[in-house]
């Protein structure tokens, strides 16, 4: 398990982390959501030692996390950057090499991700003269190169065209399988909820919503009924004394519980006013949810 | 929070990659996996390949420019025909005595030393013992040598004539009590450490730039932050002084190399013993020097993220190189002055003024032990707190950092 227990983070008087703890289990692809300057790039810079937190501390299988793990952990930090100079598979391997592979198999790693990635005729030119997603490919792949235990990837999908997210989500999804915990920052909310098992959501320094999306789902506060019979307008709903409509257009209305366990008297009462041909509880998307949980 | 989901089958909590080839993650790998592509990387860097090269012809350059000076001690051909006895003797010996190389030739007759002159084979002919033939006009040292001998030889014929032996003429022999016995070799071993300190100062310079360069361009390109979560600040710090150390070691063996046995070819220095002893003592001043510059230089590009404000941050140390180089040539004048004796000791000054003083004054043994550890103590002194710097300034995002920043921020573990 990947614990974040507890951080706490200010820089001056500029309180950025307030209390933050989160779990991501082996095998487990995290999304790490919240609004620019809520604290996701700090949190992880800390797991990579390069901020120090003021409290609290990022564990590793039990242990904190110190620079043999560190190690262990594939990173790729918001701020891109490699050697602009230098031959894409020779810095790959070098990468590999500082995360202590040998030299044989750090070689070999980079030649595959790079063939993997397309990139395999390119190996030998400086990372400038690629186009910038190309140079992000590889910046992924310097995080990958290692096979490390760990992936805290930041901000990974942004700027990779339609292709591209694919390749990585895809990639990620084997490294996933081998039990590698995934941690990855994103406020592309839709790719959050495809990809991931777990969302976590941060917002003015504190995790507001934390669960798998199933779970964030059930905690939503404002569930709502969907309700479909071709043809009735929503006055059978409207004469409930126990909902509350949210809207009605088309047949097809919404409406909220004051007591969700009577959902079944609102399906009797709406197959008394017609044919209905859907009845369920609305599955929230994760953007209504982390409205609401940051605007909590 | 609760069990995540749709990871039940794959839960172990070990990832199954094959891990039997990692190697162990000394400090020592890791300052040597970075000071390797450093040394790599300039190698296939052709700014810096065509510097060194710029630099080795520099230093050649200078070393041919003394050869140059030095042989200005000219020879000269003299052709004489007729004139008095033990003539061409006392030519040689007279030009000798004004610093002359004279090489002295008979001919039959006035017409073949004539071929001669206009042929240029000689300088000058003396017919006769009283007229001389020449090009264009006579030197005048040479002319003071020809019209010595003949005077002299005169005189004395005409003492003899009148009866006086010619002991008379003996010059009375001065005894010369040399205050500096070996004037000359301390004059050679003085070149030596000129040329030395020239040499180590453009060195310096030169990879402190690099190296500066180096930190900053990590900076600029945000790879800094994918090293530093791997790699202890000092790990890179030391690879990298390392590193670019032994690419400036290498270069001045080489023109060390070159240049001495240049030197000694052209007979520049005829001492190649205490010429080597100056060489050996400059290699390892340069050892200290170079240790001490590249961990200033480094900590100082740290302080800036763009190439464009590097020269305002190097601006002070490179003031302190110009300085000790100024202070070195002075102590070559004067090595056994106060200026020169003070600075010796003052690091980083030390560098350079110290191997002059050795070179060309005298230099008790203790004086050297006590530069040397006054050095080590300030590479000490800066590695610690320069390291400080160093790792604090790199994280540091945007325009410059200022000292007191970087020594508060965040350090990194």
């Amino acid at each position: 398990m990947l614990e974040f227990d507890g951080l706490r983070k200010s820089y001056g008087t500029n309180l950025v982390l307030d209390d933050v703890s989160f779990t991501v289990a082996p095998g487990q692809m995290y999304g790490f959501c919240g609004a620019n300057g809520a604290g996701k790039t700090t949190t992880m810079r800390i797991a990579l030692g390069l901020a120090r937190a003021d409290a609290g501390e990022v564990r590793w299988k039990q242990q904190p996390v110190d620079l043999e793990l560190r190690r262990r952990i594939g990173y790729m930090p918001e701020e891109r950057g490699l050697y602009p100079k230098m031959p894409v598979v020779e810095q790959l391997e070098y990468f590999g090499r500082l995360h202590g592979m040998n030299t044989a198999a750090a070689r070999k790693s980079a030649s595959l991700l790079l063939e993997g990635m397309g990139l395999g005729e390119r190996s030998k030119d400086a990372l400038e003269k690629l186009s910038l997603g190309n140079q992000q490919r590889v910046q992924l792949a310097a995080a990958l190169v290692s096979n490390p235990d760990v992936l805290i990837l930041d901000e990974p999908f942004s700027g990779l065209d339609p292709t591209g997210v694919d390749a990585l989500a895809a990639n990620l999804a084997e490294r996933r399988w081998r039990g590698v915990p995934v941690l990855f920052s994103s406020h592309q909310l839709d790719l959050v909820e495809r990809l991931c098992d777990a969302v976590g959501i941060l917002a003015g320094g504190k995790i507001v919503a934390s669960g798998t999306v199933g779970q964030l789902r059930e905690r939503e506060a404002n569930r709502q009924l969907r309700v479909v019979i071709a043809g009735s307008d929503g006055r059978w709903a409207r004469e409930l004394g126990y909902v509350r409509v949210d809207s009605d257009r088309d047949g097809e209305v919404l409406l909220q519980l004051d007591d969700p366990g009577r959902d079944q008297d609102v399906l009797s009462a709406a197959m008394a006013s017609g044919p209905v041909s859907h009845f369920g509880w609305r599955q929230p998307t994760l953007v209504e949810i982390f409205r609401e949980a940051v605007a909590a | 929070m609760s069990h995540p989901a749709g990871v039940d089958e794959h839960t172990a909590d070990t990832s199954s990659y094959d891990r039997t080839g990692d190697v162990r993650m000394t400090s020592s790998h890791i300052v040597g996996l970075v000071a390797r592509r450093e040394i790599l990387t300039r190698l296939k860097d052709k700014g810096f390949i065509v510097s060194s090269i710029f630099i080795i012809v520099l230093i050649m350059g200078s070393v041919v420019f003394q050869v140059l000076i030095q042989s200005g001690a000219s020879s000269v051909a003299v052709g004489i025909t007729g004139g008095p006895q033990y003539f061409s003797a006392a030519i040689e010996e007279q030009a000798d005595a004004l610093g002359l190389d004279a090489e002295v030739t008979e001919y039959d007759d006035e017409s073949t030393a004539r071929e001669a002159v206009q042929s240029e084979e000689i300088d000058a002919a003396v017919v006769d013992g009283n007229s001389v033939l020449v090009n264009e006009s006579l030197d005048d040292a040479l002319g003071a040598a020809i019209s010595g001998a003949i005077n002299g030889l005169t005189h004395a014929q005409r003492l003899a004539d009148e009866g006086v032996s010619p002991e008379i003429l003996q010059p009375v022999s001065l005894d010369v009590m040399s205050l500096q016995p070996a004037a000359d070799a301390a004059d050679e071993k003085g070149l030596v450490a000129f040329v030395s300190i020239l040499l180590l100062y453009t060195l310096l310079i030169f990879f402190g730039q690099f190296i500066a360069q180096g930190v900053v361009e990590e900076k600029a390109s945000r790879v800094i932050e994918v090293l530093l979560a791997a790699v202890k600040p000092w790990q890179l710090l030391a690879g990298k002084i390392i590193g670019l150390g032994v690419l400036a070691f290498a270069q001045l063996l080489i023109i060390c190399a070159v240049g001495l046995g240049g030197a000694i070819a052209f007979d520049v220095i005829t001492v190649p013993g205490a010429a080597i002893a100056t060489v050996v003592q400059v290699l390892g001043w340069f050892v200290l020097g170079f240790t001490l510059v590249a961990a200033l230089f480094a900590v100082c590009g740290a302080l800036v993220s763009r190439q464009e404000d590097l020269q305002t941050v190097l601006l002070p140390m490179t003031l302190i190189l110009v300085a000790a180089l100024v202070l070195a040539i002075t102590a070559g004048q004067n090595p056994n002055g106060t200026l020169a004796k003070v600075t010796s000791f003052v690091p980083a000054l030390s560098t350079m003024v110290m191997p002059v003083r050795v070179a060309t004054g005298s230099v008790a043994w203790w004086e050297i032990v006590l530069a040397v550890i006054l050095m080590l103590a300030t590479i000490v002194a800066v590695v610690r707190i320069g390291g400080r710097i160093y790792s604090g300034a790199l994280l540091g995002k945007g325009g410059r950092v200022k000292v007191r920043d970087a020594l508060a921020a965040e350090r990194v573990s």
